[in-house]
């Protein structure tokens, strides 16, 4: 489930930064991506909660540190 | 270790100089940096908050909640004010700059920021990304010394006034010297009595009281509130008094500035009065500012009776990087003719 969850994360992030979703895996972080500024960090909470209805309070954004943790909390508020 | 957000408070002091150290280091443009004496350096009322991780500092933000006049109704609305990311120098820190925005919006849903130097600065990109409505404060000009000016702008680094003087003389077929005849030409105010006073007192509430309602959205300007913003302990601040209204000046005598020289430049920062006054306003500050010996005089003005006042009393338009956003909850009001200007937000330290 998860892995799937993680797939589409990956995928989401891919369309906000504009690169090739293979490219990224779980431990995809700021650090590595160029485009993976604060702007587009913002861009991909709200693409994310609009995928998923959900909504992020601010203590959970801040365990965002890659797109593994992004999943697993995203995992967390849909089950 | 996880991030926390938590308001400012005196014992934070030396991590919040750590963290401005850390952006100086980096050579981050100097406006950027925290407050590390925030209610000595902001508006009364302001309240700064911090990220901290582990104890250290790793961004923060301000919000200064203001009460406002939406057409008589005084709800708060609280200004976003200088958020500043360690994101900005270190990738690991990109997740900062939402944190603080989210957990100012969960603080204040009512939220705007203003000024933030143009759409391309990362402050206006995040906040069209969350989906704030952006839009610029209109910005007025008339020169008072043709020549002066002229000689100062040539002379200054920037090259924003020297585009936009060809761009004007250009497009009205005039020289730059033509200005002044144009100018003249464009006036047409009739005169209007002022007087310089030294304090706002029970007049200005009054004038509130009458004219607040009048406007979509407006920031209270109560005698209160306009004695807080404009105190009289700082000289800088010049005030009239007109029959129909008040207007708050600055003439600041530039040294070397990048984009006006040595000139001596009049800012038209506030001004109140039913909006069909707005005129007798404009046109008592630009005489005030006039026998004062300024050589420009600047405004920016967002409501439509203060941009015609303007441009009727010759006045000429120009590019604007001084921008208002509003929340989505903000912009869920519905709000079209707001009335805000160098008073709002900062208020005109940048003047």
């Amino acid at each position: 489930m998860n892995g799937d969850i993680l797939s589409e994360v990956c995928g989401v992030a891919a369309d906000v930064f504009a690169i090739d979703a293979l490219s990224l895996t779980g431990a995809s972080s700021p650090e590595q991506i160029e485009a993976w500024d604060s702007v587009q960090h913002l861009s991909l909470v709200l693409a994310l909660e609009d995928k998923y209805g959900i909504q992020f309070a601010p203590e959970e954004m801040e365990r965002m540190k890659d797109l593994g943790a992004i999943a697993t909390l995203v995992r967390t508020k849909i089950t | 270790m996880p991030i926390e957000i938590v308001p400012f408070s005196a014992e934070l002091r030396s991590v919040v100089r750590e963290f401005n150290g850390r952006l100086d280091a980096a050579g981050v443009e100097e406006g950027l940096r925290l407050p590390a004496d925030p209610h000595a350096e902001m508006l009364p009322g302001s309240q700064s908050y911090l990220a901290l991780e582990d104890g250290v500092v790793r961004g923060g933000y301000t919000l200064r909640p203001q009460k406002f006049s939406f057409r008589g109704e005084i709800r708060c609305v609280a200004h976003y004010r200088l958020p500043v990311s360690e994101g900005i120098i270190d990738k690991r820190f990109a997740l900062v700059g939402a944190l603080l925005l989210r957990d100012a919006l969960q603080k204040e849903p009512l939220l705007y920021a203003l000024g933030m130097g143009g759409y391309q600065q990362p402050l206006p990109r995040m906040l069209q990304a969350a989906g704030w409505s952006l839009s610029p404060i209109p910005f007025y000009f008339r020169v008072v010394h043709p020549a002066r000016f002229l000689r100062q702008i040539r002379a200054a680094r920037g090259s924003r006034w020297r585009l936009l003087l060809m761009d004007l003389a250009a497009s009205t077929g005039a020289g730059w010297l033509g200005l002044h005849a144009i100018q003249r030409l464009r006036t047409h105010t009739a005169a209007a009595a002022f007087s310089e006073v030294a304090e706002f007192g029970l007049w200005a509430d009054e004038l509130w009281e009458v004219v607040h309602r009048a406007y979509g959205m407006i920031g209270m300007r109560n005698a209160e509130e306009l004695r807080q913003l404009y105190p009289q302990s700082n000289p800088r601040f010049l005030r009239i008094q007109t029959a129909a209204g008040w207007a708050v000046l600055v003439d600041t005598a530039m040294r070397g500035d990048q984009y006006f020289g040595d000139l001596r430049v009049g800012t038209i920062v506030d001004c109140l009065a039913r909006p069909e006054d707005a005129a007798a306003v404009i046109r008592a500050a630009r005489v005030y500012l006039e026998q004062r010996g300024v050589d420009l005089i600047l405004s920016n003005q967002s409501h439509p009776a203060w941009m015609e006042a303007l441009r009727a009393d010759g006045f000429f338009g120009g590019p604007s990087n001084f921008l208002l956003a509003t929340s989505p909850a903000l912009r869920k009001l519905g709000v079209v003719d707001w009335h805000i200007n160098r008073g709002d937000g900062d208020g005109p330290v940048h003047l």
